[in-house]
């Protein structure tokens, strides 16, 4: 069983890695929230998703997190009248993705936002052995 | 006046802040998972009072268990500050707070120890 303080290190190194995969599907989603299909009517780009679940490493004793799953959006796709469109069509109308620039922009503020408090807790955790270390180095 | 065990009650201080930064973490790391609950320790004072039943040492090579290894769990805390919808009661805010706390704590434990530590070279070094 690892010491306390390293197991806070692991814990919160566990976040960060979580949060920064979600930001990597965030910035997926951003990149291609116009990316329809080629063939005339076919599906264009589906958002993805991601869930985090609580892992417990036994050997470490400690409560980590991890990427439970990347999935799709099931909502359904936005249509434009374009009958010009190479992806039209036989009504002339094209599916786009079903990617909300508003959600994004609200999960990346959260994303953001755990990654700090991560980062914030990995500071305090060298702090406090920042301190220890001092009181050999004093004494 | 009975012994004073400082550097015990010190040393056992600092376990229990190390383990309370330990479940800070745990609790900051999970801020976005669905369902979990935000955790903490029990306080330090009640398991200093608490007189919990001691495995009895009949030889040198037993291995001592102080009261902060075995008591000191994390137990569910009822007291969050909010639950989000998925059922995560982990407030980012409230555990920022904790760990300044522990912060603060902890360095006044290492000033406490270095403290000892001069007392204690005073009089060796008369």
């Amino acid at each position: 069983m690892l010491d306390s303080l390293q197991a806070s290190l692991a814990i919160a190194t566990s976040g960060l890695e979580a949060q920064s995969t979600r930001m990597r599907i965030v910035s997926e989603n951003l990149a291609n929230a116009n990316a329809t299909g080629r063939a005339p009517g076919s599906d264009p780009y589906q958002r993805k998703t991601v869930t985090f679940d609580g892992e417990m490493d036994r050997a470490a004793g400690a409560q980590l997190v991890k990427i439970k799953d990347v999935g799709v959006d099931h909502t359904p796709f936005r249509v434009e009248y374009d009958p010009g469109h190479p992806a039209a069509d036989k009504t002339g109308y094209v599916k786009l993705p079903n990617v909300n620039m508003m959600i994004e922009m609200a999960d990346m503020r959260e994303v953001n936002r755990s990654y700090e408090a991560n980062l914030q807790v990995v500071k305090q955790v060298r702090s406090m052995v920042g301190m220890t270390i001092d009181l050999l180095r004093g004494a | 006046m009975g012994p004073l065990y400082l550097f015990e009650l010190a040393s056992s201080q600092a376990r229990w802040l190390e383990l309370r930064q330990s479940t800070i973490a745990a609790n900051v790391a999970n801020a976005n998972t669905p369902g979990f609950k935000a955790r903490d320790v029990e306080p330090f004072n009640k398991i200093l009072d608490a007189a919990p039943v001691r495995l009895a040492l009949t030889s040198p090579a037993h291995i001592q268990l102080s009261a902060v290894d075995s008591d000191t769990r994390a137990t569910t805390k009822k007291d969050s500050w909010d639950v989000v919808h998925s059922g995560n009661s982990v407030s980012l805010e409230q555990e920022m707070t904790k760990g300044g706390e522990v912060n603060r704590d902890y360095s006044m434990n290492a000033a406490i120890v270095r403290s000892f530590h001069r007392m204690l070279l005073s009089g060796v070094k008369v």
